[in-house]
């Protein structure tokens, strides 16, 4: 624990601050502890790199609806993003005025590797949830 | 770098045993085309460069190898009800 910690619960102790006060301010030092050294957040280290994609979807029991389980390498979605590349520049120019005539104001030029690696190391802490219906979905990645 | 998947998992209906593909099999016969076509490809790739294409068209040869080999690790799982589609590639 570190002492920016320390010093939240000592407040909250002595009721300097409420419990929703502590619990935010607690939740902004987190990264501190990630990324500070020794203790409990050096033992744990960095998350890993992401190797899958998961998609579950679980009917309920008795529903008769289908079950998927998808499980895609990382690798797979890089290799598939970098086909990009490969869009001539007078391919470009109309997928874009396609894309303009959707609504959607934006250059499929302007799309680097240095994105796409960006996303993908954002999907790390993707995880959603969805119960409705009879059904369960839930996106993740390992 | 990964490798390209040595074998295909599979498995359709209620199958009490999935078909295993060799894809390591495949291996030499894809690479006699790809060297039987790439006099071709090269070809086309000069004819067509002037067009904004010939990129493009050296540059798929390898990305689709890199598509193939990141399928290693990749599972579907379909399941419905009385049918059941799996596949993974290992």
């Amino acid at each position: 624990m570190s002492d920016s910690q320390k010093r939240i619960l000592e407040l909250l102790a002595e009721k300097k601050i409420s419990v929703d006060e502590a619990q935010r301010l607690l939740s902004l030092t987190e990264p501190e502890e990630s990324t500070g050294t020794g203790g409990a957040a050096e033992s744990a280290g960095p998350k890993g790199k992401p190797r899958y994609f998961r998609v579950q979807v679980q009917p309920e029991a008795g529903s008769g609806k289908d079950s998927v389980n998808v499980r895609i390498p990382m690798a797979l979605i890089r290799a598939g993003m970098k086909f990009s590349a490969l869009i001539p520049a007078n391919a470009s120019d109309e997928v874009n005025e396609a894309l303009r005539e959707k609504g959607v104001d934006f250059d499929v030029r302007n799309l680097k590797p240095e994105d796409f690696e960006e996303l993908v190391a954002a999907l790390t802490d993707l995880e959603v949830d969805i119960k409705g219906g009879k059904e369960k979905v839930h996106v993740y990645v390992e | 770098m990964n490798y390209p998947p040595l074998l295909m998992r599979l498995s359709i209906g209620r199958r009490r045993f999935p078909i295993w593909l060799p894809l390591f099999l495949l291996w030499p016969v894809a690479a006699a085309v790809i060297i039987a076509l790439a006099p071709l490809v090269l070809l086309a790739a000069l004819i067509l460069w002037p067009l904004g294409w010939g990129k493009p068209l050296l540059l798929s040869g390898p990305m689709l190898f890199g598509v193939f080999c990141a399928l290693r690790g990749l599972e579907v799982n379909l399941d419905r009800g009385s049918r059941l589609t799996q596949i993974s590639f290992k």
